[in-house]
């Protein structure tokens, strides 16, 4: 009942390009700027420490998830980490189909809670769970304070 | 107090509406509502609330757009930025409180507006810790359908029953945008996407616009009508850190289920539920949220879609009109298509896909990459 009358054609029906201009900077905070300020000058990973629960978190933040205190305690993230979940894109983030596909996965460390998510920088038929992994980091004079300084992680034994 | 659904309104949802603007969309789809329930939103309906993420839509301040094709100028209207169901429990408690006798939720997809879906998908992602790497955003369900297959032991098999199921099933409700004959081995030998999730196990885009009438059980009963109780409803968030939340099971779908179930005192949901319809946007996550709701034991919904427990004959019905795998991703408006096709199917017009004697039934719904929050309503007729 709604229209008493649809168009049928289609060459009709008229339409606005437009788009919504959004540019920002997105300041990392105070746990961001110790960990990316940590990882651009000592190629190190920091996590934060809930001394009242017992928990390191990674990414680092300024609360404790669980308890909501403040956390002010760094501590060093372990070099080594294990992949704990992993999959295969085909498609960029633009959806268009890659000729050859990224690896991705969750990257776990033990006492730490929490991880990273990022490019596994093996062959798609290497890429598995529960392999032993660390950071590979650009060089040093590279390193802008991102989490692109990690370019991804690599196997600990190649 | 007792609150029901008195009204059901849909559109057809489609792959693209050339047709439509979105306004005209909610429109249709509140017209047809308000003829469901015999209701007139200029002079009966005390309260509007509509459902939506300014990204999806295109401009800002979504909720000042929306009185006019409600009939809800110069009333109170407000904007839940989530999911469908989501605004299902507001309007709810609106009534709840006594203020309000009659209340209306909507919510619509326009997909096929946005040139840059991916784009806006991936403006979900925290800017600093997870966009600059610059994947696509659906690596997340990748990873998640990765998690998932090893915590419980799923075959990948099972992902492609359900895709072939709610395809399937979607042959049978007329609305349904992407209904089709199609076979696990289909979708096993479709173009790799986000392995293990290869491109049918992944819902396409919709538009589409569901609009429900809520009424207090006075109201209901004055103005004569047959009531789909809203028994339970619940919802929760996990946490939003990629990193740091629950990878191998839908915690938030448990949480939301265990307070829609306290509210409705379903105590064994396994057996007290006749049927479901829950989210499923990637086929893995119609398993995920089926044990997260207390539906199936871990690790047993991938078995049990293997042996047909799930399709409309069998003993747990889920996703009879097709899911979203059949009737297309209607991003904010998901979980309340699920919350009215329940409310059909209780009433017993679901038309060609009816399920036989119907009583209980659960809607639940989760609100898409990268999030980690959903919703859980329990629906009723009778006592
Ligand atoms: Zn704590």
């Amino acid at each position: 009942m709604t229209f008493l009358e649809r168009t049928t054609d289609a060459r009709r029906f008229r339409q606005w390009e437009g788009n919504v201009e959004a540019d920002y900077i997105y300041t990392s905070g105070v746990a961001g700027e110790r960990f990316f300020v940590a990882l651009r000058d000592d190629g190190k990973m920091l996590a934060s420490r809930c001394t009242a629960c017992g928990l390191d978190y990674l990414p680092p933040r300024l609360f404790c998830e669980d308890c909501f205190l403040e956390l002010t305690e760094f501590v060093d993230v372990p070099p080594e980490g294990r992949v704990a979940a992993v999959t295969m894109a085909h498609l960029d983030r633009r959806g268009t189909p890659l000729s050859r596909p990224q690896v991705w996965a969750l990257v776990t460390f033990e006492g730490i809670r929490g991880g990273l998510v990022h490019r596994l920088l093996v062959p798609p038929a290497k890429a598995r769970v529960g392999l032993a992994v660390r950071a590979k980091l650009k060089a040093r004079g590279d390193r802008v304070g991102a989490i692109t300084d990690i370019e991804g992680f690599e196997p600990v034994r190649s | 107090m007792r609150v029901g659904i008195i009204g059901v309104g849909m559109t057809a949802f489609r792959p693209s509406t050339p047709e439509y603007s979105w306004k005209e969309l909610m429109f249709e789809a509140a017209s047809r509502a308000y003829a469901d329930a015999g209701v007139d939103p200029r002079t009966e309906v005390d309260s509007f609330v509509t459902c939506a993420e300014d990204y999806y839509e295109g401009f800002g301040i979504f909720d000042e757009f929306t009185p006019d094709q409600l009939g809800g100028a110069l009333r109170p209207v407000c904007t839940v930025t989530g999911d469908g169901l989501q605004g299902l429990a507001n309007a709810f408690m609106q009534i709840q409180t006594g203020l309000i006798d009659i209340a209306v939720v909507e919510a619509h997809s326009k997909a096929s507006d946005i040139l840059t879906l991916e784009g806006i998908i991936e403006h979900g992602l925290d800017p600093i810790w997870n966009k600059p790497l610059g994947g696509h955003p659906f690596l997340i369900a990748g990873l998640e359908a990765d998690a998932f297959v090893r915590k419980t032991r799923t075959s990948v098999k099972a992902f492609a029953a359900v895709v072939a199921k709610n395809r399937t099933n979607a042959l049978r409700n007329p609305l349904a945008a992407y209904a089709a004959k199609v076979d696990a081995e289909q979708v096993l030998s479709s173009a790799e996407r986000f392995a293990p999730l290869r491109a049918l196990d992944i819902a396409a885009p919709a538009d589409g616009g569901v609009v429900l009438v809520l009424a207090s059980e006075a109201a209901a009963r004055r103005r004569h009508a047959n009531p789909v109780w809203i028994r339970g409803i619940g919802w929760a968030s996990d946490s939003p850190t990629l990193e740091t939340r629950d990878w191998t099971q839908a915690a938030y779908a448990q949480l939301a289920a265990e307070m829609a179930y306290r509210l409705a005192k379903v105590r064994r949901p396994a057996t007290e539920i006749d049927f479901a319809e829950v989210d499923d946007r990637f086929s893995y996550k119609e398993l995920q949220h089926l044990e997260a709701v207390g539906l199936a034991k871990k690790g047993e919904a991938g078995r049990t879609v293997l042996k047909g427990g799930y399709d409309p004959g069998g003993a747990l019905p889920v996703n009879v009109a097709g899911g979203s795998l059949g009737c297309g991703n209607v991003f904010e408006a998901t979980g309340l298509h699920r919350a009215a096709e329940v409310a059909l199917q209780l009433r017993g017009d679901a038309g060609s896909h009816q399920i036989d004697g119907v009583r209980v039934g659960v809607a639940q719904s989760w609100r898409y990459i990268p999030s980690a929050t959903g919703a859980v309503a329990v629906l009723g007729v009778g006592q």
